[in-house]
């Protein structure tokens, strides 16, 4: 058994993750220690940089994977997954 | 926290950067507009751009985000006006203002230094919008 490091999420509030989810999504990360990248296809960020971030350019209905290396790693990922399951906090 | 002045020569844009970018940032990240001449019409004022960087200021630093032209040389200008402590503290970002002012608030939201948060800045020069 591998730890469980990576999530996979999918994207379901309308406009993705960009400007206000980014930012929410990149303040959210930087809050642990952990080093934070998302994967989507051959694309990967670094998911406490909002530029690298919006430039994923990850839309409504996007399936990506979230990954957190650190001691911190399984809290931060569950803060994440809420934030993107929650639809970070839209409609 | 580092704080954020917008430099444009309409007080509608910088308001309007100020606005936006708000909704990026914690709740009390400071972002300045620094807009217009003092009776409303466009252009740049040295003096409300020292005010701006004044009220923004902390030991922090902050950041200064600029249109075009004359509001590089009024922000440089409002340097002058500034005690020295404060100057060494004050970066001019060479970046799109509304996308590096987004950059900025965010990654200065998350309590990164003036250079981490000038570079995210500047980093936003190279952002595709088309990918």
């Amino acid at each position: 058994m591998y730890p469980l490091t990576e999530i996979q999420l999918v994207l379901m509030n309308p406009t993705g993750l960009h400007a206000r989810p980014a930012s929410q999504f990149v303040q959210t990360a930087a809050r642990f220690k952990s080093k934070v990248q998302i994967i989507a296809g051959s694309k990967r960020a670094d998911g406490k940089s909002i530029l690298n971030v919006m430039t994923m350019g990850l839309k409504k209905g996007a399936d990506f994977t979230v990954s957190a290396d650190g001691e911190d790693e399984a809290e931060c990922l569950a803060a994440l997954q809420a934030l993107v399951e929650g639809n970070f906090g839209e409609g | 926290m580092v704080g954020i002045v917008i430099v444009s020569h309409s007080a509608k844009v910088a308001e309007g950067i100020c606005d936006l970018a708000r909704q990026m940032a914690k709740a009390d990240q400071k972002i300045l507009p620094a807009g217009g001449m003092a009776d409303g019409s466009i252009g740049t004022d040295a003096f409300k751009v020292s005010e701006a960087i004044q009220a923004a200021w902390s030991d922090d630093g902050v950041l200064v985000l600029v249109d075009l032209g004359s509001a590089l040389l009024s922000t440089d200008m409002a340097m002058e006006f500034l005690d020295e402590a404060i100057r060494e503290r004050v970066r001019v970002a060479d970046a799109p203002i509304l996308e590096g002012a987004i950059g900025a608030v965010v990654e200065a939201s998350v309590g990164s230094s003036l250079e981490q948060v000038l570079s995210t800045a500047e980093g936003a020069r190279e952002m595709r919008k088309i990918i």
